[in-house]
């Protein structure tokens, strides 16, 4: 669901406002999800002190951040914002900047027939300042005058009228956070656009922290005052702490990358170090943009399945790296997009798939054999949409962090990886038109043995007494150890 | 001899208003006795209540009161006033009124080009609302930018312009001054509002 932060802007101890902003909250709770965060305890802004002192000024930096827009709620007093409302501003304008790029929507209660019209003027005024930058909902403005009559004993407000069009305005602002939260979207024109160096800042990008510096984890960390071990996080659908999500993550039968929407490297589940790694990477590398970890000669390639993701042409980019007898790895590039069906990054799924097979046989009771009618294909999938040829013109390996291949000097990292990629590209400058007639099967990419990477097919061995085995019934076998128990 | 209060809009030790209320309050030492107030420790205005106004307030109110006019300096702080200000112009207005009608000359230093242009315009609506009445001068305004760079290392402004330019408006102000104590015609009017506001009723003013 939607999340907002509501601030009332008065501390005084009967505050209209904070009963509007409670009103919305209840009212709307099938709609959006709203906090009312309580500013009662912020000490008066001094450029002088460091607001990393202060826990406060922390959290409420921090919830902001972490909300999709935020309402204020502010009074009058003297034609302007109350100063408790105007000293948060200043606070989170000096060295945090939680308001930057944030929807904001101004509301306002006042005792009188006016309802805060110069008040929320000024708010504007002070919210559009280059320090806050922060996005107000122009137009549909919403005073609530007299509210010492608006609401009823439960804190209702009283007239339908008023709730309908409280409702009406508070559908544009769903939709006017959803504009604002695409405006620094990244749009290249075509493939070659895509910004490898990631020069384009999106909502999430944590600025004025070197991409290129081997702890860009730790200061990136420390600028957002980052949640870590014990601290709980909600997700969809659960609740973890950081720890068991690392955990989590780090216990995947593969390994996972995750580049953001700025084509910046900013994770991946480091439980084995790079030389035991099938796409190897090293700590110091997160952070990077993409061109700091893919050699020259595949940026193109890497390009544009970041804008086959990125434009929605495809959902997933497939293509193998190391395959042998033992041994296929592939890697996955999968587009994660937001509740606007925003693109907000590439996640990487590298595995080995010999080891599924190789079960899947065994289970069934089947080998492989040749199959002599079978349609040449490439080994890449995703592409063609985007490029036009097949897709053995464009096999990128590791897309999201080639990191293998330039730092290769100094790291240990998957020197079959980087074979791949380069033997891949040299053969895609004559096979690029004619592709279906002249295949470039796998052993293109890595020279393995032919009984072992040619197409598969399956076929039925003679062992029906197996079969069972391929669908087994509850009581017989434990299928889901976590989650199965409650369903038998 | 007159008598001003100056107050210090900030409450940053780096603060070029301050400087710049001192320089006024040294180089004007033989027309006005200036006094430089600073508000720095003021907490922020809440409505309690009980009406509660804190000591440093209330001294302030005093020293008002016994002047002849108030000088404010402003930075600006997101294009408005500093939360510091807006604060002590709330308790100077809170069950007590020593800013009614009293003259008021606005000056406001920044670092960049613009001098705190927009803090100074929301400054003039706020001191005319109806709790706190101010009569502040008008057509005047004193915007010094690039302010770090403003003042020599005895506090007196390089720019012989901008220091021409304040003795002008200073000697406006004296005589603006003179003239608000002729404008006596509203004054009871005035106080009878304050006097009958109530934040549960709001005012008798321009709300209505």
């Amino acid at each position: 669901m939607v999340k907002l932060v509501a601030i009332a802007g008065s501390i005084g101890e009967q505050s209209y406002n904070r009963m509007l902003l409670e009103f919305i909250r209840d009212h709307f709770k099938k709609t959006v999800d709203i906090e009312i965060l309580d500013i009662n305890d912020v000490p008066m802004f001094n450029e002088d002190e460091d607001h990393n002192d202060n826990p406060v000024v922390h959290e409420l930096a921090r919830k902001i951040s972490g909300a999709n827009g935020v309402i204020l709620a502010t009074p009058e007093h003297n034609h302007t914002v109350p100063a408790a409302m105007k000293n948060i501003i200043e606070w989170l304008s000096n060295n945090v900047h939680p308001l930057d790029g944030k929807a904001v929507w101004i509301v306002g209660a006042s005792y009188h027939t006016q309802g805060s019209s110069r008040a929320q003027l000024h708010l504007k005024q002070i919210l559009e300042s280059p320090g806050v930058n922060a996005y107000v909902m122009p137009g549909n403005e919403f005073l609530l005058s007299n509210a010492k009559e608006a609401f009823d004993a439960d804190g209702n407000l009283k007239d339908a009228r008023t709730v309908s069009f409280l409702e009406s305005v508070l559908k544009k602002f769903l939709t006017f956070m959803k504009v604002i939260e695409m405006m620094d979207a990244p749009d290249p024109k075509n493939a070659h656009e895509e910004d490898m160096d990631s020069k384009h800042p999106v909502n999430t990008t944590v600025q004025d922290v070197d991409m290129t510096d081997p702890e860009w984890v730790e200061k990136a960390a420390e600028k957002t005052h980052a949640a870590s071990g014990g601290d709980y996080v909600k997700l969809d659908r659960g609740l973890l702490t950081v720890d068991q999500l690392n955990y989590f993550l780090n216990s995947m039968a593969g390994e996972l990358t995750f580049a953001d929407d700025n084509n910046q490297f900013i994770y991946y589940n480091h439980n084995a170090d790079g030389a035991h790694m099938l796409a190897g990477r090293t700590p110091d590398q997160v952070g990077d943009p993409l061109s700091a970890v893919h050699p020259d000669r595949v940026v193109e390639h890497v390009k544009q399945v970041l804008y086959a993701l990125r434009t929605g042409e495809s959902d997933v980019v497939s293509m193998p790296a190391q395959t042998g007898p033992n041994q296929h790895v592939m890697h996955y590039y999968r587009a994660m997009r937001d509740e606007n069906r925003r693109y907000r990054g590439v996640n990487e799924l590298v595995i080995d798939i010999m080891p599924i097979l190789k079960y899947y046989l065994a289970a069934t009771g089947q080998k492989l054999v040749k199959d002599p009618d079978a349609v040449p294909m490439s080994p890449i999938t995703g592409l063609d949409a985007v490029t036009g040829a097949s897709a053995h013109s464009t096999p990128a390996t590791d897309a999201t962090s080639g990191a293998s291949a330039s730092k290769s000097a100094e790291k240990p990292v998957e020197k079959p990886a980087t074979d791949a990629t380069s033997g891949a590209s040299e053969s895609s400058s004559e096979a690029a038109p004619a592709a279906a007639e002249e295949p470039v099967d796998t052993d293109a990419l890595t020279g393995a043995s032919e009984e072992t990477t040619t197409d598969y097919t399956a076929t039925e061995d003679s062992a029906p007494a197996k079969q069972p085995e391929v669908k087994p019934e509850p009581e017989a076998t434990d299928t889901d150890a976590t989650t199965g128990a409650s369903q038998s | 001899m007159k008598k001003f209060v100056a107050l210090v809009g900030t409450n940053t030790v780096k603060s070029t208003n301050r400087k710049l209320l001192k320089y006024m309050q040294k180089r004007y030492a033989e027309d006005a006795e200036i006094e430089v107030v600073e508000l720095k420790g003021l907490p922020i205005f809440k409505k309690t209540e009980e009406v509660f106004i804190p000591q440093q307030a209330r001294d302030i109110a005093e020293k008002i009161d016994a002047s002849d006019g108030v000088i404010i300096g402003t930075p600006e702080y997101d294009h408005s006033i500093p939360a510091l200000l807006s604060s002590a112009l709330a308790w100077l207005s809170y069950g007590i009124h020593p800013l009614m009608d009293k003259p008021v000359m606005i000056v406001g230093t920044s670092y960049g080009t613009l001098g705190a242009s927009r803090a100074q315009a929301q400054l003039r609506q706020i001191l005319d609302s109806p709790e706190l009445k101010a009569t502040v001068l008008p057509s005047s305004e004193f915007l010094l930018g690039h302010s770090l760079q403003a003042f020599d290392e005895n506090g007196d402004l390089v720019s012989a312009t901008e220091s021409q330019k304040l003795d002008g408006l200073f000697d406006d102000f004296l005589e603006f001054v003179a003239l608000t104590e002729q404008l006596d015609n509203s004054k009871k009017l005035h106080e009878q509002e304050a006097a009958n506001f109530t934040w549960d009723n709001g005012t008798t003013g321009d709300d209505k």
